[in-house]
């Protein structure tokens, strides 16, 4: 073992396999075709005796998170048997990705077939079954635009390590889908058009580079010598903005985290919330822990405080255990919790009456001024009394699921992730520096994947110009996620133009690039679930 | 130095010094002088004339005009057009408008559906800030358009500015290039090759340069210095040009469209026709302070006769709402005078092109009715009951000479009121018939399913001589609305997508690499020195810069490589 460590270099089997070759290209297409082989199989199998894409996603998810497990060890202590395990378990984990959506399809047209047979109708083009009909769907393929970039860009040895950062967040977004749930739907019919496979795999594809950039950026930083104080301070506030807004303010407020309820078998959520004993108390002391992190880190950074250095990473393992305890406990109670009933708070009786009415009324195409004038007619107890009515109605059906918020879940594992990442820099960082490639090389593939992230999401804004334009008449809309994916796009075009202006390479590229990925993810999900607009299914 | 440097000291154009571009007091004043002259002379010929003066000259445009007078006269021509130019005045165009977007996207759009819900919430104050922003309906606020406006002009005149430093790479190439020069090169070897020739030197060096794509090297010779010149992919250096033309293309057509287009939408019942496309646009009128939808309208120059709808539906036994819908289509027949008739089909996705304008399916009144019903008819005194299927509006006749007429359809009949509009469920379903007897009079008739026929006596009562029950139906909604479209941009926009896909692509997948040789007698043998350069993708010409020096070093004796 300590041979091995005194060895400060990632080991890099480069001697057998030529950079640039066509052989070192050879695990992403054994994914991509043994993907294919297994679909065929698959349509020659049938489906009842066969693996589902949901198992295969999460096999996938496994695959992901193996990979990095051994990509960061091999960045600690390089071996070349870790490093090639890593680089398996992540061809095994496109591979399974891959396979999924393709059989996910498969399963797409028995569906179909079951309805047109029973109607007696032909069976329509396969392009209307294609997996890519909502956000599970595109979450599924948006992993994989991050594996096979992974997995391209490993075709350098030197660059093999990116999977320790960019497959854990593939998994995160495979997380957040597993907890979307992959129930197929019924397309919208306006959606069934053969632009749709075009722009949402652009879309799938452009936003796993994008994803990769910002992996790439994350490691510039790093390498670059930025402190990973300053990074859990940033990650900290991510974190508590994240712990202060989920289960609408309550955990700061009251110390109380609820979830988002289901009634019966409907897959729409109400807003009537339960109350999840205990992960509130444990949000809130993660979330202390973490305000202290970023106090004793903002004096280590503006004294040199060796102390409150110390001090700050003892929080932030703490908190790493606070979050870790909150989301197990969720986890748990959400899936044992069976009544319901006595969770819910009569205290939120009256917002959730203001809410049935309101939906009520909007579904009888009432005006808006009337609708606030309605309301404002009934008097608190009123509105106690019919909330208290529909529970005492409803309340038997009220259940539990963890389909129910996955943002809120997918967002809380993502803080998890971030914090733990910022604990794994801080240890023998410098270590971690030397085994780095050089900056001019980080460089370099950080102007390459903002660049082909660049042209993909142009390429995304005009197919889903053209698309609109087909369907509805018009380009352009500004609707909210046209705008969203505009204003990432822009982001990407600062990116390289401040290069040129200001020959702002490095650094200020780094930063533009992790803006420019959050605002893909805020595209992504935030206009998914925070704005109204056209794209709202997706 | 790096390539990004060299990028960057390449593409800067020297500038005069900036003493002599600023303006004088006096020409301050002309300036200044002038501009509120030509807005006086603007606002007399409007307020006392009635010479034509446009619309869009109005007071906004005359304060525009003045701040746009105060600022050349400030900054000078040369000094403004110097801002204008840079680039790094565009990057801060492009996050105002980024910015300006975002806004867009967190307050909700006049345009949005739910805005009336969500304007009537917003509390007195925030109206009034977001009113006077224009934060409601920042897309075609004024400010907006200015900045896309500025945006334009900044990048026509950044092109301008650098085009011709990246044309001499094609136009002026470097051919040869100091060994202190290439030392500094992000890729560069130094190797001494022995025991041939000067020719065979150069002769494998530049066989080298073929052999990993460097295409048609180039040989100089100055004095005893022999230079080989290889590059690949020159035209590169102007893919960013192009991208910028693609740019400019899509909004020159997106302001055609936006100039002299027309967009509305087309109700059409079977039977009916229509010349007259409306559109309701959401304002938040100025007096009022409340949100008003007003309608507009437009008149084709030429009339549709809708013949037939249909609505495709997945379950047949499900409603006609939108999740269990195929697809929608509408038979149409355009009339215009002076030319024959048009029909045409439209599908979901599938427009159709007529007289300048598309039309499109965008929507329907989900009214339970029926495109043809099938009745089973049985003669009252008797006899074998026959099947007769008839279409909406159309009429059979039976083998005595009897004619049926298919009047109407509900979904939910109602004997003796109309049914609720919107009623898009078939609960009750029942068809209204016109029933004419050979030499008679036309009477009334009522269709019902079996289960109904039961409940209701007037289903059972024998009309001329039948009785009638519905037996199956095609269902069917009351009107289809199409959306239509006048275009005039749409070939510039498709053409300038086009163009944009492919010129990113070359601009982010290919690159400018060059390499120099330098061969100079070094004692009884040939010193070579190696240097190169790209624009973009730095690792993949790394590759290639070795495999080069690898081709050429057959037999060295001594490499030096970075």
């Amino acid at each position: 073992m300590s041979e091995v460590l005194k060895q400060p270099v990632v080991a890099s089997p480069d001697a057998p396999i030529a950079e640039g070759s066509l052989r070192s290209y050879f695990p992403a297409a054994l994914a991509v075709g043994g993907a294919v082989a297994l679909t065929l199989l698959r349509i020659q199998a049938g489906g009842e005796n066969f693996i589902s894409d949901g198992a295969l996603m999460m096999l996938a998810l496994a695959a992901y998170l193996i990979a990095a497990v051994f990509y960061l060890t091999n960045l600690y202590a390089p071996s070349t048997l870790f490093q090639k395990i890593g680089l398996w378990a992540a061809t095994a984990g496109v591979f399974f990705n891959l396979a999924s959506w393709c059989v996910r399809w498969v399963a797409g047209y028995d569906r179909e077939y079951v309805i047109h047979m029973a109607q007696g109708t032909p069976m329509p083009w396969a392009f209307r079954y294609i997996p890519f009909a909502n956000l599970y769907d595109l979450s599924l393929a948006f992993a994989f635009g991050a594996g096979i970039t992974t997995l391209l860009i490993a075709h350098r040895p030197t660059f093999r390590f990116l999977g320790a950062l960019s497959l854990p967040l593939a998994a995160l977004i495979l997380i957040l889908a597993r907890f979307i749930g992959g129930e197929l739907i019924n397309l919208p019919p306006v959606l069934d058009s053969y632009w749709r496979p075009i722009h949402v795999g652009i879309a799938a594809i452009s936003y796993g580079v994008a994803l990769v950039c910002f992996a790439v950026a994350v490691v510039y930083l790093l390498k670059d010598g930025v402190k990973t104080e300053a990074m859990a301070i940033w990650s900290s506030l991510f974190c508590l903005a994240v712990i202060g807004t989920i289960s609408r303010g309550s955990v700061f407020t009251s110390g109380i985290y609820s979830a988002s309820t289901f009634v019966g078998n409907s897959r729409s959520s109400l807003p009537l919330r339960a109350d999840i004993p205990y992960v509130g108390l444990l949000l809130v002391i993660s979330g202390l822990l973490l305000a202290g992190v970023i106090v004793a880190f903002l004096v280590y950074l503006s004294r040199k405080d060796e102390r409150a250095r110390r001090w700050g990473h003892w929080l932030l393992k703490f908190s790493l255990i606070g979050q870790a305890a909150a989301v197990v406990t969720l986890v748990s109670q959400v899936k044992s919790i069976t009544d319901v009933l006595s969770h819910i708070d009569t205290r939120q009786y009256e917002r959730f009456s203001v809410w049935m009415l309101k939906e009520e009324m909007t579904q009888a195409r009432m005006p808006a001024t009337m609708i606030q004038e309605r309301v404002a007619q009934f008097s608190p107890q009123e509105l106690y009394q019919m909330a208290d009515q529909y529970v005492q109605q409803n309340g038997a059906a009220l259940r539990l699921s963890l389909n129910a918020n996955p943002v809120e879940l997918a967002a809380l594992i993502t803080c998890f992730a971030a914090t733990l990442f910022c604990i794994i820099f801080s240890f023998r960082t410098e270590r971690l520096r030397e085994s780095l490639p050089s900056l001019e090389k980080i460089d370099s593939l950080m102007y390459k994947t903002a660049g082909v992230a660049f042209a993909g999401l142009a390429l995304l804004l005009m197919t889903g110009a053209v698309w609109a334009n087909e369907s509805w008449g018009r380009y352009w809309g500004w609707d909210s996620k046209e705008t969203g994916a505009f204003v990432a796009w822009l982001t990407y075009a600062g990116f390289l133009h401040t290069r040129i202006s200001r020959g702002w390479t490095g650094r200020p590229s780094a930063y533009f690039a992790i803006i420019a990925f959050l605002l893909v993810i805020f595209t992504y999900l935030g206009v998914s679930y925070l704005l109204p607009g056209l794209h709202s299914y997706a | 130095m790096s390539a990004i440097e060299e990028t960057k000291r390449e593409i800067s154009v020297p500038r005069p010094p900036s003493a002599n571009i600023s303006p004088t007091n006096i020409e301050r004043l002309w300036i200044i002088g002038t501009g509120l002259t030509v807005a006086a002379v603007i606002a007399l010929l409007k307020a006392y004339t009635e010479l034509p003066v446009p619309e869009s000259l109005n007071s906004r445009a005359l304060i525009i005009w003045l701040i746009i007078t105060g600022i050349v006269a400030a900054l000078g021509i040369q000094r403004l057009l110097d801002v204008l130019s840079s680039v790094r005045f565009g990057v801060i165009l492009l996050v105002l408008l980024a910015s300006a977007s975002m806004v867009g996207m967190l307050v909700m759009q006049v345009n949005v559906d739910g805005f009336d819900r969500y304007y009537a919430e917003l509390s007195p104050a925030q109206k009034i800030v977001g009113r006077a922003l224009g934060f409601f309906d920042i897309y075609h606020a004024w400010y907006f358009n200015a900045l896309l406006l500025v945006l334009s002009l900044n990048i026509v005149l950044a092109s301008i500015d650098h085009f011709p430093k990246a044309w001499t790479f094609i136009s002026r190439k470097k051919l040869d290039a100091s060994a202190h020069w290439l030392k500094g090169q992000d890729q560069h070897a130094s190797l001494t090759l022995s025991g041939e020739s000067r020719a065979a030197v150069v002769e494998r060096i530049a066989a080298a340069f073929k052999s990993v794509g460097l295409r048609k090297p180039i040989v100089t010779e100055k004095g005893d210095k022999l230079f080989v010149f290889g590059e690949r992919g020159a035209w590169n250096r102007l893919a960013a040009y192009a991208v910028h033309v693609a740019l400019l293309t899509i909004f020159l057509g997106g302001f055609l469209t936006g100039m002299y287009g027309h967009t509305g939408n087309l109700r059409l019942r079977p039977g009916e026709s229509g010349s007259i496309i409306s559109e309701t646009v959401f304002k938040i009128d100025p007096q009022t302070r409340q949100f008003e939808p007003t309608t507009d309208e437009f008149e084709l120059p030429f009339t549709v006769e809708c013949t037939d709808i249909q609505q495709q539906l997945i379950k047949k036994e499900g409603p006609i709402t939108a999740d269990n819908t195929m697809n929608w289509r509408t038979w149409v027949r355009f009339k215009k005078e002076g030319s024959p008739d048009r029909e045409a089909l439209v599908e979901l996705n599938h427009p159709i092109d007529y007289g300048g304008f598309r039309f499109f399916q965008a929507s329907f009144e989900a009214e339970g009715k029926a495109r043809h019903i099938t009745l089973r008819i049985t003669p009252e005194q008797g006899g074998t009951p026959q099947n007769v299927t008839i279409k909406r509006d159309g009429s059979a006749t039976l083998a005595d000479g009897t004619r049926v007429e298919f009047k109407d359809f509900s979904g939910n009949f109602r004997l003796g009121g109309a049914p609720p509009p919107q009623e898009s469920d078939y609960s009750n379903p029942g068809a209204t018939l016109a029933v004419t007897p050979p030499g008679g009079a036309t009477v009334q008739a009522f269709a019902f399913n079996e289960r109904m026929a039961e409940s209701a006596p007037i289903a059972k009562r024998p009309v001329a001589g039948y009785t009638f029950r519905l037996v199956d139906f095609e269902k069917s909604p009351s009107a289809h609305i199409l959306s239509v479209q006048r275009d005039p941009g749409a070939t510039l926009v498709y053409i300038g997508f086009t163009l944009l896909g492919l010129t990113l692509i070359y601009a982010f997948f290919f690159s400018h690499q060059r390499v120099w040789a330098l061969v100079e007698p070094r004692g009884g043998a040939f010193g070579v020195v190696l240097g190169g350069n790209t624009n973009r993708n730095k690792l993949a010409f790394g590759d290639r810069f070795k495999r080069l020096v690898g081709a050429i070093d057959g037999q060295t004796t001594e490499v030096k490589q970075s």
